[in-house]
């Protein structure tokens, strides 16, 4: 049994149906992907999970307990946690501080005020930000400050992490350090980490994914490795072409 | 769904229909109910109704269209009515022509002058911000009304057509202007719906709201947009405001208050359903007619008929279902580098402060307007009523400052601090029983925010106002409560650590340490978890969530705390007062002053506390001047400062948000020997002007090397290599 998944999840906001019987399963020691066009319900996805919207039907479940209706700070605690694809860091306090709040909220450290320090810093470290730590976030540039929103789902000591568009904002570089930094995460056995990725940059998700789920007009089309997902027919259809997809394949070749 | 509700709205209904039955029974006057004498009730109700919805109208108009909840609505309602009165009874004008001045020519004006100046910058400002620059406005607003027409001459504004003249109705008339109130109310509504609902310009106007930038680019022009919603809300509130003088008189703070049984109207749609915030409207004329005719609440409850409102808007929130959290907003005004007050810092700015009072009240420090020998009863009650203000603006920094949640009613939870004192230390003042008074207002502040915790940031803010006009229509005004009867002091002399502390002076000490204690409880909270997890609620809820805080539990708790403060706070206000008169100490008007006061100061620093000095002190300032025979034009200057000084100043958190210490502090701190970090900051900050300005990309005139290392510190991907010749010209 997998460790997250939604089942036949339906979410309907008016007329639009943003998430029409959509199921995925993430499970731990891999990065699981989650891709589709613009507009596909990849975030209202994540919200659904996150429990920041209540879906019209269908079941959320983590490690074998139904969480449909348990709340969002609830699901937090039980691990997990995410990042936002339009920035949701908090803006007025500096980076260490973000990351603080949720090593607070999630360490037995009650009191111990230089350990809760150490472990922001390990974070901060982690998602290479160690130089920016006392700046305030909402002066940061979008990729460093996506980055502060890493290291603080870090700092929640997630089993299962929700990635909503990480590289975006970031260069080359940057990106490629975090892809290392999340088959690390995985492929520690201690850590017992899942991860589901929802990302545009193709040779990044090839790259880093066991598994791919593709998300159009609110339904999966396809389910399976890199490979699979980009020989299905409907997925090329989905993308128009499937350039983005070639591309994608090149750059995992190299 | 019970009974195709959903369980909250079922819960709620039940609540209040067993509320309202109870009531009822126990507080049945007796009086026979004939079909003459209720439908004559029922009339009244719904004319109030009527007039309530018109208001309510204008409110939601606004609100679904600009998004910005209009707390100065009741006022401009205010001044026009005290227009209309200038032109038709005091001019003699004729009262269409009259009403057509000022409902379609000066009102529409009004709205378009505040958009511009002011609404329009309040798209992305936060909650804090916008509703405390409408309540400036409502409170500046009223100032210049009593300072126009002074509040000695009696006014009436007629009613239209006289009041003699209508419908026949057997037992009782109908006057027309009742009838017509009526009709345009409705009309109003129906008219408002078709609009927002069927017409281009009404769903350009709702569309704008949602998303500016793509209703933009589908052809709506949203700043047309935002001045149209202002100027049909401005006229909205001028005709409710000229409709409903006759009835009530002319008198700005009754006439302003109505506005808050607008809110409760609007509550009921949820801010944003014009049909049923007229139900509402018409709900709340009923009961409020019906109350005052059927029940009679004998001599301990004698305004709690007038209590309705703050009851619906109870219920109403009880009913409404649970938000989404909000998500962050752009946050404005962020400095690089953010820094919180050190420990020792707090220490010493806490010593100076009571240095500084020793000095002050020793007569040690003359500031050339204070008499140093004499410093008599008069001077040391104003310090002591300043630090009393001063004490209560503290309670709102955790609170409106760091969690960015709103409290209209810090002089509630002082008052209900005060009667907790009363009861229990009253004979001895025994001033450790103030510690219990601490501990018994958290929870009042917890009860408070309950039920609107899990709503939208406005509905905590109309929730606490309805609290205090509750408290001061049902709480306070009970003998039991608040003793009113007979002269001479009913708050004993605080007495702490076997010193009875009865003389003004000692007093004045004592306050100014609990003042120092609360500022440094503060300093130290700021640092703590707790203030980081405040302040993290207010930048994003969402986020907050997702970490694992749980946000509605956090929010109860901020109020919490603030509420404890404030009713510690309380407790030496009502010494200093000695005596409280009941209703009209813990006033509504007031406590927007002290909330706009520390909001102007700069409400997340424990400093802006000091601020609220300046109320006091420029009265006592005034005092002195015209004792002095100097009655001329500084009395002027120093009332016009007290009256306007606060709004005028809140009115500046629009392009400074952060507030007039915080800008004083940046200036201030690079004085300070250890503030290395403020030296640079601004050493950065100049560096960063002496760079040269990047001309449109080269297209003008090729780069020189200057302008390559200024472009490429400002992409962040400054190296080492400095390129010899300017690229441009390395090109060519």
């Amino acid at each position: 049994m997998a460790l997250l998944e939604a089942e036949n999840v339906v979410m309907r906001f008016g007329g639009v149906v943003a998430l029409d019987d959509a199921s995925v399963d993430v499970d731990p020691g891999l990065v699981t992907g989650l891709i589709g066009p613009n507009g596909a319900g990849k975030t209202t996805l994540f919200n659904v999970v996150t429990g920041l919207l209540p879906p019209t039907s269908g079941r959320v479940r983590f490690d074998g307990v139904d969480i449909t209706r348990a709340g969002v700070a609830k699901r937090s605690q039980m691990g997990i946690a995410r990042t936002f694809q339009k920035l949701e860091a908090f803006n007025t306090l500096s980076a260490f501080d973000n990351v603080r709040v949720a090593v607070e909220k999630n360490h037995r450290t009650k009191w111990k005020h230089q350990r809760v320090n150490d472990v922001a810093h390990e974070m901060l470290g982690k998602v290479g930000l160690d130089d920016v730590s006392d700046v305030t976030v909402g002066t940061l540039p979008t990729g460093s400050a996506r980055l502060v929103e890493l290291a603080r789902a870090l700092a929640c000591r997630p089993r299962v992490l929700l990635l909503d568009e990480p590289s975006s904002g970031l260069n080359e570089e940057e990106t490629s350090s975090i892809g290392q930094l999340l088959l690390e995460l995985v492929a520690d056995k201690d850590n017992d980490l899942a991860v589901l990725l929802v990302e545009h940059d193709m040779s990044f998700v090839m790259g880093v994914c066991t598994r791919i789920h593709v998300l159009d007009f609110g339904k999966i089309i396809a389910v399976g490795t890199p490979m699979e997902v980009q020989g299905n027919e409907a997925v090329r259809a989905a993308y128009l072409g499937g350039d983005e997809f070639r591309a994608g394949y090149v750059g995992v070749g190299e | 769904m019970i009974l195709g509700l959903r369980p909250p709205v079922a819960f709620a209904a039940l609540l209040a229909g067993v509320a309202a039955v109870v009531i009822a029974i126990f507080n049945w006057k007796g009086a026979p109910v004939t079909s003459e004498t209720f439908l004559v009730t029922t009339y009244i109700g719904l004319f109030l109704g009527a007039l309530w919805a018109m208001y309510a109208t204008g409110l939601v108009v606004v609100y679904t269209t600009t998004g910005v909840f209009n707390f100065a609505q009741g006022a401009i309602g205010v001044f026009s009515a005290f227009l209309y009165w200038e032109l038709h009874v005091n001019r003699g004008w004729h009262s269409i022509l009259a009403l057509f001045v000022v409902v379609a020519m000066f009102a529409p004006a009004l709205g378009v002058l505040l958009d511009v100046v002011i609404m329009r910058r309040l798209r992305t400002a936060s909650l804090v911000v916008q509703l405390m620059v409408t309540v400036a406005i409502m409170v500046l607003l009223l100032s210049v009304v009593g300072d126009i027409w002074e509040a000695d001459t009696p006014r009436r504004v007629p009613y239209l057509f006289g009041i003699e003249n209508g419908i026949d109705l057997g037992p009782s008339q109908l006057p027309w202007h009742r009838l017509i109130v009526f009709l345009v109310a409705i009309a109003i509504a129906v008219a408002m719906r078709f609009l927002l609902r069927r017409t281009r310009i009404g769903t350009a106007m709702r569309a704008v709201v949602d998303n500016r930038e793509l209703a933009a680019l589908n052809g709506a022009r949203p700043n047309v947009v935002s001045s149209t919603s202002w100027a049909l809300g401005s006229m909205l509130g001028a005709l409710g405001g000229i409709l409903i003088a006759p009835e009530l008189g002319l008198d700005p703070a009754t006439l302003n208050n109505v506005v808050i049984i607008a809110f409760a109207a609007a509550a009921f749609g949820a801010l944003r359903n014009l049909p049923m915030a007229v139900v509402g409207a018409m709900l709340i004329g009923l009961l409020r007619a019906h109350t005052g005719a059927w029940l009679d609440f004998g001599p301990d409850y004698r305004f709690a008929h007038l209590a309705v409102a703050p009851l619906i808007l109870l219920f109403v929130v009880i009913a409404l279902p649970q938000a989404r959290l909000e998500v962050g907003r752009l946050a404005h005004h962020l400095r690089r580098h953010e820094r919180y007050t050190k420990w020792w810092e707090g220490l010493i700015g806490c010593g100076v402060v009571i240095l500084l009072a020793v000095a002050f009240s020793g007569g040690w420090l003359d500031f050339g307007v204070w008499d140093p020998g004499a410093w008599g009863s008069r001077e040391l009650n104003s310090a002591n009523e300043a630090m009393a203000f001063a004490l209560i603006g503290l309670s709102l920094v955790p609170l409106i400052g760091w969690a960015g949640q709103i409290n209209f009613a810090p002089l509630a939870f002082a008052g209900f601090g005060a009667f907790v004192y009363l009861k229990l230390a009253g004979d001895t003042g025994n001033g450790y029983w103030i510690i219990v008074v601490g501990l018994l207002c958290a929870p009042l502040g917890a009860l408070v925010a309950l039920p609107a915790a899990r709503l939208r940031g406005l509905y905590l803010a109309l929730m606490t106002m309805a609290f205090a006009q509750a408290m001061s229509l049902i709480f306070f005004p009970h003998s039991w409560v608040m003793p009113t009867i007979g002269v001479g002091r009913q708050f004993p002399h605080i007495e702490l650590f076997g010193v009875t502390f009865d003389d003004r002076r000692g007093f004045f000490l004592v306050m100014v340490s609990v003042f120092a204690i609360f500022v440094y409880g503060l300093v130290l909270l700021r640092r703590s978890r707790y203030g980081r997890r405040w302040m993290a609620i207010n930048d994003s809820q969402a986020a907050a969530a997702t970490l694992g805080v749980p946000v509605v539990w956090t929010k109860v708790v901020v109020y919490a705390v603030s509420a404890s403060m404030a009713g510690i706070a309380g407790v030496f206000w009502a010494t200093v007062s000695g005596n409280v008169d009941s209703v009209q100490g813990f006033d509504l008007l007031i406590g927007f002053n002290i909330v706009l006061l520390v909001a102007a100061a700069g409400v997340s620093i424990p400093m802006a506390g000091i601020f609220l000095i300046f109320i006091p002190l420029f009265t006592g300032l005034g005092h002195r001047l015209e004792d002095a025979g100097n009655v001329g034009y500084l009395v002027t200057l120093l009332d016009i400062m007290t009256t306007y000084g606060p709004g005028l100043m809140v009115l500046g958190m629009v392009f400074n948000p952060r507030g007039a210490i915080f800008e004083m502090g940046r200036g201030f701190a690079p004085i300070l020997p250890w503030r290395s970090d403020a030296r640079a900051e601004i050493a950065a900050e100049n560096a960063q002007k002496r760079e040269p300005e990047i001309g449109e990309l080269g297209i003008e005139r090729p780069f020189t090397p200057e302008e390559v290392i200024a472009i490429d510190r400002r992409l962040g991907i400054l190296d080492d290599v400095v390129p010899k010749e300017g690229y441009g010209t390395s090109r060519s």
